[in-house]
């Protein structure tokens, strides 16, 4: 037989006799997607994924199985085509439940991969898992004992029980490996960055440069650098020995160097830099107090300042008396903590609005509380005046009223409800602005004027950290960092700067708080049940009268059993996942259509292979692989129409012997059949 | 083969012939159950995976024992608009029991099937196979105290 | 008991419709008071509303229907001894619309007896056709114009003209008795009435395209036609009629175990392979390669039905009757609501007017439209009910011919809440190989059930209309590619409906119970309580008020008041104990 010629998007192509549309579209460089295709057995025909158009009936065609006919006019990549594909990949995610990416990982600012160097540390290898983790986190020494922890507020175990403390893997790894560890350096090229501020977000910076082969000169206003955990976050949360063990690392890696007081506006200027250097990062973060808006504020200490003088003063000062701190973030708790260790028994929090909504971290409220501090809610200040020696502070009570643009419930004032109260000193911890020189563009929100995905600010100026964000947390600082780096990167090489977007698509089985505890997907089935592991406290009567660290790092066999208790929530099949790819391809949106996903389980009892059926896609390829290739028929297609599913005879588990064969798990288009060992 | 198993011979042993077999069990049992299942594989040379899932894709195929007496309402288009769902709803609670289930005694099993084909004697249901026709309350109840005395 | 002298014999209907109207009682009671008189148990002659029926043969060759007869000696005695009471006749304007062709020996014979069907000029075609060679017949059916009665309407002689240009050693030939549309029961008829003249049929098919073997597959819900096609095909082989042209052929019926998609022919093949039964994408065509990899042909039991007549009479008198497009007869099931639901038997080219009103006797004044082609196709509105019914006509109104049910649709009936029916239906037919039809199908479901429960938005019916016609282009077989047509349909003609349910919360008909409220109107009460008595979840109060907080909507109370003093109101309407 001759071959055949047809037409493929308006050009006359030849198939081979036999050859589907599909086949001979790939031959002539037309790629059409197909996820229940499969060269190694008979056509299944199933997914609609692939369907192209025939232009004189206008019908539409599964090309996997539709073999041309001479003349025959297809149009496999027209806009009709795409919406059809589009709408075929949309519907199948409607009935696909999963997670692409783990939701700790996706919670983390700075992405860093959660589950990987959980499951290193669960296995003993610490080295590992700090190797995994300075690809993210350049400061994985003080993240470990200050990050917030996004990733286990939204970690999948908090729907029975504690989240994992994932946090800790850092602290310990750090700890145990962070000098010996150095990272795979590329020659230095010769380019030379400016970084003006040794916080988080320069400190981020200055390292995914030097691991691109760039050097850098890290401007710091300051003494010493470290920006605001050196002079912000106290002793007893962050030892500064640790933070100088930390930052000895950045010497160590050749190229960075830093040059302490000198500030930008006064003895640095934004033009010297960009004339003297290829790229210019500002990273100047947020150091201006905002102010209580009260009648006499000046008579009170600055939150930020108050910390600022300890810490030079080496964590040690005057008792300051009676202390009131009005204001309840993290700041607020820092000042209040530090107040009680420097010999107040007389500590007190004012807060506008309820604990409920208060921004500071439950646990530094909780370990605040047990230090002593007094809390009063519901209470803001009026009027600051100064009486005999003493500080006369003029409050008036609050009520929650409705909720404001933040969603948080707006307090109002009780009309009447003004009263006094004496203090020795009065703190302001309301927030912090950023302070930026003249020269540089700031927008209406205070922060620097820089495009939002790109944090470019203009010419080779960029900008990241709370100077950009406002005061925000040291991981989000370090993730700024990052991105700017590898803008820099971009730019330096002549590339266009644009925006490195991560995880744009993502399926997700929603958030815990709408989950039940079986609809929990295990990998393993020794998944520990134990609960949460528990810090270790240094005696509280030593947290009140000492800067001594509070806890200790939790020990490593008991890291490893913590990280027993991870499910490994994310897909095994995240790297070679069709449906993802396409759905990337086509812009589908996971939740475009809306409806019931089945609860059709899950099958982990298998050693080496889990069968996750809320991910199938019922396309049968591996139903046939067992029977056509492998000569097995293991598997069958159960049920009909929406109900059906893939399972073993009177869903039994699969034999061992798989693990010696797993055609279906590799023929298998998304992640339903798969090793349980993750790339 | 096993010993309950002897009526399939009367049927060719060829896979083609496995719903036959099938239905071959379930009539004379009332249902199908796993170990049936295992056998009528065996004498049709076909997996018993594949079996299972030729069994659970057609509707008529019970996995559990049905009780004695067998009502399908006939949920047909001219019963549907003639108000099938009432009736279904009336047994249920007449019965104490819904589609696909069936009564502690073992008496009645309920069910909703696609058409009796019926449809002029509309609104329908079948008791073990017998048709009754035109329903309405009052004869749907009459019908099944009848059975239930029987 | 008086038996008049002029009764010379006694016919009862005994298919299935018979039966379930009380039949069979009927003629227990017969036998027992008239044991000297042949008493023959014919299938359905089509007027099913006045089930159960008994014809008398008077020995003056007449006729006396009696319709409705109860199985009590005092009705046995009055049609024993023909009374006036319970007389029946056909109405005239009925009888003028019909054409008798493919049904003319239903329910004037009986089934079981294959003399009677040859003393009525049975099987006379299959000789006439072995008289002609099998070009000779695929020729006279091509030149009919007779067109699949199975649904799809594709020419039956040019079938049978592929089938027979294969070669092969073994040709199989299969009767799609899988009556699946819920809503018709032509095929059923047939089959329990004149199962001979439906395999004579086959036989004449296999003769004109030389097929070895015959399958019928035949849904396992028609016991007493599979009974009645197992007791012909006995007589068939015991008259040797199964030898043609020197070999003989295997006829074997298969029961199909209830999936509506078997109507599918792929799929009906995969069932009969014994496997599961998806359809599968064509080319290759069954004629190519089908049952075991057989050239294999699949006709509907009524496009059987129709060969021993067409052959009988010729094609030019078979092509004769109906529209340029679609000749000859058609069979109707008439169900829903109307007054004389049955089986008609039409030439095609009728309007739907004359179907429903003349020959239904449906209430013109309470007629909102009429369904055709069952789940697969869609609803006419009345005010086109002058369309002719061809194949062409109806689809050019979003319906389908379909395989002849015949559903009216009286003005009570929610349209919304019609689609959400038959989109359960398919959804829950839908094999669930094809992405478009197993999610698509679910989906549109959904959100039809959202719709009805007054839990709907304006962008759902946009959902409707822009995922219907996806499903319709992008589904292997006939399930997915008609499964929206009920909903597309009702959406034209009907969006008002829709927009009631999704703007304002309501239907328009009081149909769909989360839109509606029970109350109960003291001034028609006559505290009889039987509301109180029979309520199942005690939600009328001994001051006969009705608690919606607790009402399920059954309808109990409404069915059991004897003053009509129950009704449904729109939501909000009745009473909510806090």
């Amino acid at each position: 037989m001759s071959e055949i010629k047809f037409i493929l998007d308006g050009r006359e192509v030849t198939a081979a006799p036999g050859q589907t549309i599909l086949q001979a579209a790939g031959v002539h460089g037309v790629r059409i997607p197909a996820l229940c295709y499969n060269e190694k057995i008979s056509r299944t025909t199933s997914c609609f994924v692939c369907v192209v158009k025939d232009v004189k009936t206008g019908r539409f065609l599964p090309s996997c199985s539709s073999c041309p006919s001479p003349g025959q006019e297809i149009d496999a990549s027209g806009p009709e085509v795409r919406d059809m594909r589009k709408t075929a990949l949309e519907l199948l995610l409607s009935e696909h439940a999963g997670d692409c990416e783990a939701p700790c990982t996706l919670a983390c600012p700075a992405h860093a991969p959660v589950e990987e160097y959980v499951r290193a540390g669960r296995n003993g290898d610490f080295l590992e898992c700090l190797k995994i983790l300075k690809e993210r986190i350049p400061l994985p020494m003080s993240i470990g004992r200050v990050c917030p922890r996004f990733c286990e507020k939204d970690c999948r175990r908090n729907v029975s029980g504690e989240a994992v403390a994932i946090n800790d893997f850092k602290r310990l790894a750090a700890d145990l490996h962070y000098d010996e560890y150095l990272e795979d350096l590329p020659e230095l090229s010769g380019r030379k960055v400016a970084i003006v501020g040794a916080g988080p977000a320069g400190l981020a910076t200055a390292y995914f440069l030097r691991r691109s082969g760039i050097a850098s000169v890290v401007y710091e206003q300051m003494p010493r650098p470290g920006g605001m955990l050196r002079y912000g976050i106290p002793e007893y949360r962050l030892p500064k020995a640790v933070l100088d063990r930390e930052l000895a690392h950045f010497s160590r890696l050749g190229g960075i160097t830093f040059g302490c007081g000198r500030k930008l506006g006064e003895n640095l200027s934004l033009d010297e830099l960009k004339n003297n250097f290829d790229a210019v990062a500002v990273t100047i973060g947020c150091w201006k107090p905002a102010a209580m808006r009260c009648e006499g504020e000046e008579l009170a200490v600055q939150g930020i300042d108050f910390l600022q003088q300890t810490a030079l003063a080496g964590w040690s000062g005057e008792n300051p008396g009676k202390v009131i701190v009005v204001g309840g973030g993290n700041t607020a708790m820092d000042c209040l903590r530090t107040s009680i260790r420097l010999g107040s028994r007389d500590v007190n929090c004012f807060y506008r609005r309820t604990e409920t909504e208060m921004p500071a971290e439950a646990i530094e409220i909780e370990e605040a509380k047990a230090e002593g501090v007094k809390f009063s809610f519901l209470t803001a200040p009026l009027k600051l005046r100064r009486e005999n020696g003493k500080l006369i502070l003029t409050c008036q009570r609050m009520e929650l009223g409705e909720p404001d643009a933040s969603g948080r419930r707006r307090p109002v004032p009780v009309p009447g409800s003004e009263y006094e109260v004496e203090a020795d000193m009065v703190i302001a911890a309301i927030g912090q602005n950023t302070a930026a020189p003249g020269g540089i563009r700031i927008n209406r929100w205070g922060g620097i004027d820089v495009s939002e995905e790109t944090y470019h600010l203009e010419g080779k100026v960029f900008a990241a950290g709370d100077c950009v964000t406002g005061a925000a947390t040291v991981v989000e600082g370090l993730a700024g960092g990052r991105k700017i780096a590898l803008g820099i990167v971009e730019f330096l090489s002549g590339g266009q700067i644009k925006a490195q977007p991560e995880f744009t698509f993502n399926v997700s089985r929603g958030h815990w708080r709408s989950l039940a505890k079986d609809d929990l997907v295990y990998l393993k089935e020794d998944v520990s049940d134990e609960p949460r592991v528990k810090l270790a406290y240094i005696p509280l009567q030593e947290r009140r009268t000492t800067f001594k660290e509070v806890c200790a790092t939790t020990p490593r066999a008991e890291m490893m059993a913590e990280g027993q208790r991870c499910i490994e929530c994310s897909c095994t099949a995240k790297g070679d996942c069709k449906l993802k790819e396409f759905s990337e391809d086509y812009l589908a949106v996971p939740d475009a259509i809306r409806g019931e996903k089945l609860r059709n389980g899950y099958d982990n009892r298998h050693p080496v292979i889990i069968q996750d059926r809320m991910k199938c896609i019922k396309c049968g390829i591996c139903v046939k692989i067992c029977q056509e290739v492998v000569n097995q028929n293991l598997l069958s297609l159960k049920k009909r129409g929406f109900s059906t599913k893939v399972e073993t005879a009177f869903g039994k588990v699969l034999p061992l012997s798989c693990k010696d064969c797993g055609a279906c798990v590799r023929e298998c288009p998304v992640g339903a059949l798969d090793w349980k060992i993750k790339e | 083969m096993g010993q309950n198993y002897d009526y399939l011979k009367a049927i060719a042993p060829e896979s083609s012939n496995l719903i036959k077999g099938l239905q071959a069990v379930q009539t004379r049992e009332g249902y199908v159950s796993d170990a049936s299942i295992v056998a009528v594989a065996d004498y049709f040379h076909t997996p018993v995976v594949e079996t299972e899932g030729v069994l659970s894709f057609y509707a008529q195929f019970k996995s559990t024992r049905p009780g004695r007496y067998q009502i399908c309402v006939c949920d047909g288009t001219a019963c549907h608009i003639k108000g099938s769902p009432l009736i279904s709803e009336w047994i249920s609670t007449e019965l104490g029991i819904t589609a696909g289930e069936t009564d502690a005694d073992g008496l009645f099993s309920l069910e909703t099937v696609a058409c009796l084909g019926c449809c002029s004697l509309a609104p329908v249901f079948s008791i073990n196979g017998k048709v009754f026709g035109n329903l309405d309350r009052k004869t749907t109840i009459r019908i099944l105290k009848e059975y239930r005395n029987k | 008991m008086t038996i008049s002298d002029k009764i010379r014999k006694i016919k009862i209907g005994m298919a299935s419709c018979g039966i379930a109207a009380g039949a069979d009682g009927v003629l227990a009671v017969l036998k027992e008071h008239a044991d000297k008189i042949p008493i023959d148990q014919v299938g359905c002659f089509g007027h099913c509303y006045c089930e159960p029926v008994v014809e008398i043969e008077t020995v003056d060759g007449g006729s006396v229907l009696y319709s409705r007869v109860k199985p009590a000696p005092e009705s046995i005695a009055n049609i024993l001894a023909l009374g006036k009471a319970g007389r029946f006749q056909i109405n005239p304007v009925r009888q003028a619309k019909e054409l008798l062709k493919v049904t003319r020996l239903a329910g004037v014979i009986d089934p079981t007896s294959y003399e009677e069907y040859v003393e009525n000029g049975g099987y006379a075609a299959l000789a006439k056709a072995l008289a002609m060679t099998p070009a000779e017949v695929v020729d006279e059916v091509k030149k009919s114009g007779l067109r699949g009665r199975g649904g799809g309407g594709f020419p039956t002689g040019m079938k049978w003209g592929f089938m027979a240009a294969k070669t092969a050693e073994q040709k199989i030939l299969i009767c799609n008795a899988d009556e699946g549309d819920p809503g018709a029961f032509m095929d059923r008829s047939l089959m329990e009435s004149v199962p001979h003249q439906v395999l004579e049929g086959m036989l004449i098919a296999a003769y004109a395209t030389g097929s070895t073997r015959i399958f019928i597959y035949c849904r396992a819900e028609y016991p007493l036609a599979i009974k009645h096609l197992y007791i012909a095909i006995g007589q068939i082989k015991q008259h040797k009629l199964n030898l043609i042209a020197g070999r003989e052929i295997d006829i074997v019926v298969k029961e199909g175990a209830g999936a509506f998609v078997c109507g599918e022919e792929t799929a009906l093949i995969h069932s009969l392979e014994g496997k599961r039964g998806t359809p599968r994408f064509r080319p290759p065509f069954p004629t190519d390669s089908g049952w075991q990899g057989c050239p294999t042909m699949i006709n509907n039991v009524e496009t059987f039905g129709n060969i021993p007549y067409l052959i009988a009479e010729g094609a030019a008198s078979y092509a004769a009757v109906g529209t340029a497009t679609s000749k000859g007869t058609k069979l109707f099931a008439l169900a829903g609501d109307l007054a004389h639901p049955g089986l008609v038997e039409v030439p095609m080219g009728i309007t739907l007017r004359e179907i429903v009103f003349d020959i239904g006797g449906a209430d013109p004044a309470a007629t909102k439209a009429v369904q055709t082609g069952g789940p697969s196709g869609g609803c006419i509105p009345v005010e086109k009910f002058d369309t002719p019914v061809d194949y062409d006509s109806l689809k050019a109104l979003g319906a389908i011919m379909g395989s002849g049910g015949m559903i009216v649709i009286g003005k009570n009936r929610c349209m919304v809440e019609t689609a959400r029916y038959f989109l359960d239906f398919t959804h829950r037919e839908s094999c669930g190989k094809c992405t478009f039809c197993r999610v698509g199908t679910k989906r549109m479901f959904e959100t039809l059930e959202r719709i009805t429960a007054g839990a709907g938005v304006p962008e759902d019916l946009d959902f409707l209309a822009g995922m219907g016609p996806k499903v319709i282009k992008a589904s292997l077989c006939g399930l997915g590619q008609t499964a929206p047509n009920p909903v597309l349909a009702t959406l034209r003609y009907y969006r008002h409906e829709y927009e009631n349910h999704v703007n304002n919360r309501q239907c328009d008909v009081l149909a769909c119970d989360k839109l509606v409220d029970i109350k109960l109107d003291p001034a028609k009460c006559v505290k009889c309580r039987l509301c109180i008595k029979n309520c199942p979840v005690d939600a009328v109060s001994e001051d006969f008020i009705i608690d919606n907080n607790k009402c399920t909507r059954c309808n109990t109370c409404i069915e059991v008041c004897p003053k009509d003093a129950i009704c449904r109101v729109k939501k909000g309407e009745g009473f909510y104990r806090e």
